[in-house]
């Protein structure tokens, strides 16, 4: 069962549609990806979740019921754009949040030295924020995100501004927690992430949803049409596959690419025109398009549409 | 529930703000600042009053008012002198005296009018007062000499007549001294401006950075901005409330032994009649009435009610402050939007003068009873005569509904401002952001 349904959810801004009929469900256990490109409205419909604005049409429900200051104590919100009190301690800070979700003191105080001690952040308690580096109070506002041990927790671009190492970490905090059957909203820009932590996706563009659903789902909807290839030798090839129109390049460097088949092109045909240029390929292999092919695909597609509505 | 996210707040606002160093500075320092500044403020117009000593050169063209000028205090002194103008002059601007006086024939009969010729050029100050009274005294009594009136008549008609005003108040008992009353009402009118405006401003400051921070969007994913909002007013008014009462236990502490402070550096004559007193267990006010001081007797009502209008009016101005400051990004930006909330405030104070004068006019009435302006006027006049309970009442109610009003108004922008970044908005904007749901 979902714990998180949004049901045709609009939301206006003066005679701005910042979510226009949005429905989508979160199932506890699963990591569901909300995309979009800047000023989608992913923004608002979080906000609309956490129950911070409230939806023009439509509604937000929480278990059995809409979202109200009840389900806020039970969901756990890390904004893109996030601060902590400067001059607070940290374990003060970390207090305050956990009281202002109705957590008692005595819990509070018990989970902030468990998480704390998990993140090896205990020595930084009586520490205020201002002496803390950026990746550090990072840390800091992930653990006030999950103090209380929310149902539904939203993270929004959480890797931001951690080493790879602390993103491990954080990394396999997430997972645990998904895997204690915790339900999770995840919010970014980078693609390999959301390939690597998601179950489900929901694409917006413009207010809109325009790709639904599970992973796996969506990347067989695409079908396997892109090549992965590495070369030694001249890359001018590309160009020519390009300019013809056969292709579509993804990610592109000097031994590698990412080719996008377009209308009838096949493989056969791409290694032909590679041939006379490269003097070796180490590679070559036909798979689902990545999450970032799918994205641009579709938001590309999505605004395209529009723009041909207006003229 | 909402009331205890609303506590929780509060509290954190409370502890968080006690703890500072500028919690603890103000506090102990406060009375030391506000102290001095009455004091200086009194020295210096004290001083503007008394004239210092100075020498005035007099060319006496009728010949005989220069003998007649005396200054009873003592203060300005008489150089006779037949020099040119010129010469006056060159010694005015070399400053060798500090300015001369002409007095040209015709004065007497009242046909020419006398000159003072100074670098200060004289202007409204009390000195030119002081010393035209001077000058008319001399030209009366020399007007009383060719009519052959003796100078006893003189004397007999200038002699000092007193008045003495006395308040009536509805138990038809007489009070002390109205000036003591009004000095204490000035000075808690005073006191509830300044403190409205330094925490008013503290609340605008910490809506401020909780913005610009940013933490706010995970504050208001879990409380509702409405008791962000309230949560931030109340605590921070709390402190102000435990700040004061510490002043006041102070004051109380500093009048309780005044007396005996003032005794040891007061002129000896009062310290005679003071040791005399002591013998019969004096009170603090017949220490004080022994030199010629009158404590005003204020009934703790007045306290009540200072306290009352301070915690009113804080509660209204900070509810709008924090509106304001939810809008924008930096304080400088507050600025162009505070005008229109501040202006009340600035009348209030403009008229401080003017109800202190006549706080039963119609100006100190309406100042005291329209509720952006009322917590100001309303403890002056408290202070200074009864005010009759149905003003109270109004006044109290329309300041309670007005702060009711704020809250619904600032609410409603400060739960759209502290998400928006960007542009700083107009008045106009602040208004559709009050209209949405």
């Amino acid at each position: 069962m979902p714990i998180l349904r949004v049901e045709g959810v609009t939301k206006r801004y003066g005679k701005f549609v910042a979510v226009n009929n949005v429905s989508f469900e979160a199932q506890p256990g699963r990591i569901l990806g909300l995309l979009g490109p800047n000023g989608a409205g992913k923004t608002t419909t979080i906000r609309m979740v956490t129950y911070i604005t409230v939806p023009d049409e439509g509604r937000v429900m929480f278990g059995d019921s809409e979202v109200s200051p009840v389900s806020q104590e039970n969901m756990g919100y890390l904004p893109e754009e996030r601060g902590l009190y400067k001059k607070m301690k940290v374990g003060e800070q970390l207090m305050y949040f956990a009281e202002l979700k109705g957590m008692n003191r005595t819990e509070a105080r018990e989970k902030i030295r468990y998480w704390l001690d998990r993140f090896g952040a205990l020595e930084w308690v009586n520490k205020k924020t201002n002496e803390l580096s950026k990746g550090m109070q990072q840390k800091i506002q992930f653990i006030a995100t999950i103090l209380h041990n929310p149902k539904l927790l939203i993270l929004d671009e959480p890797f931001g501004g951690l080493d790879p190492i602390n993103a491990e970490l954080l990394q396999n905090v997430i997972m645990e927690l998904k895997d204690e059957g915790r339900t999770i909203l995840f919010a970014s820009h980078r693609m390999e992430q959301v390939e690597q932590l998601c179950d489900d996706i929901c694409l917006v563009s413009r207010g809109e949803i325009v790709v639904k659903g599970a992973l796996t789902d969506i990347k067989r909807q695409f079908g396997k049409n892109t090549v992965m290839m590495d070369f030694e030798g001249s890359d001018v090839f590309l160009d020519e596959l390009e300019s013809k129109g056969a292709v579509r390049l993804g990610s592109r460097s000097t031994r590698h690419a990412e080719l996008n088949l377009l209308g009838t092109t096949t493989p056969k045909h791409i290694l032909e025109v590679a041939l006379p240029h490269v003097s070796n390929i180490t590679r070559f292999e036909l798979v689902e398009p990545p999450m970032r092919e799918i994205f641009v695909t579709a938001v590309t597609k999505q605004q395209g549409e529009q723009a041909a509505a207006t003229v | 529930m909402s009331r205890n996210k609303i506590f929780v707040v509060a509290k954190n606002e409370f502890t968080k703000r006690v703890k500072t160093h500028w919690f603890v500075i103000t506090t102990l320092l406060g009375p030391i600042v506000l102290v001095t500044f009455f004091t200086v403020v009194g020295f210096i117009t004290a001083s503007s009053l008394e004239t210092t000593e100075k020498s005035i050169t007099v060319r006496d063209e009728t010949g005989r008012l220069a003998t007649e000028l005396v200054d009873t205090s003592g203060k300005i002194t008489f150089e006779t002198t037949q020099a040119s103008d010129d010469d006056l002059k060159t010694s005015v601007l070399n400053k060798e005296v500090s300015g001369y006086l002409v007095l040209p024939e015709g004065l007497i009969e009242g046909t020419a009018s006398a000159s003072y010729y100074s670098t200060e050029g004289g202007g409204i100050s009390n000195f030119s007062g002081e010393l035209r009274s001077i000058v008319r005294d001399a030209v009366r009594l020399t007007r009383l000499e060719d009519q052959d009136v003796s100078r006893d008549v003189f004397d007999a008609i200038t002699a000092n007549v007193s008045l003495d005003s006395i308040q009536l108040s509805d138990e038809g008992e007489e009070q002390g001294s109205t000036a003591a009353y009004a000095i204490v009402g000035g000075i808690m009118g005073f006191l509830i401006y300044i403190t409205m405006l330094i925490y008013g401003s503290v609340v605008m400051q910490g809506v401020i950075e909780e913005k610009v921070s940013r933490v706010v969007e995970v504050i208001v994913s879990s409380v509702k901005p409405f008791q962000l909002l309230m949560g931030k007013v109340l605590g921070i008014g709390a402190m102000g409330l435990v700040q004061m009462s510490f002043w006041a236990i102070l004051i109380a502490a500093g009048t309780t032994f005044s007396g005996a402070i003032i005794a040891m550096i007061a002129p000896a004559d009062a310290v005679t009649a003071i040791d005399g007193a002591i013998a019969g267990a004096p009170s603090q006010a017949e220490i004080l009435e022994s030199i010629g001081f009158t404590v005003p007797d204020l009934g703790p009502e007045v306290f009540i009610f200072f306290v009352l209008y301070f915690l009113l009016g804080y509660l209204l101005y900070a509810t709008l402050f924090a509106g304001i400051g939810s809008s924008v990004e930096q304080q400088q930006d507050a600025q162009s939007l505070m005008i229109p909330v501040m202006m009340p405030i600035i009348v209030s104070i403009i008229f401080l003068q003017a109800v202190i004068e006549a706080p039963n006019s119609t100006l100190s009435v309406v100042l005291s009873i329209f509720p952006f302006t009322a917590p100001i006027p309303m403890v002056v006049r408290i202070a200074m005569i009864d005010v009759p309970w149905w003003q109270v009442g109004l006044s109290v109610s329309l300041l309670f509904g007005t702060f009711l009003g704020a809250v619904w108004v600032s609410s409603r922008i400060y739960r759209i401002g502290i998400l928006s970044y960007g542009k700083k908005p107009s008045l106009k904007e602040l208004i559709r952001w009050m209209r949405y749901a």
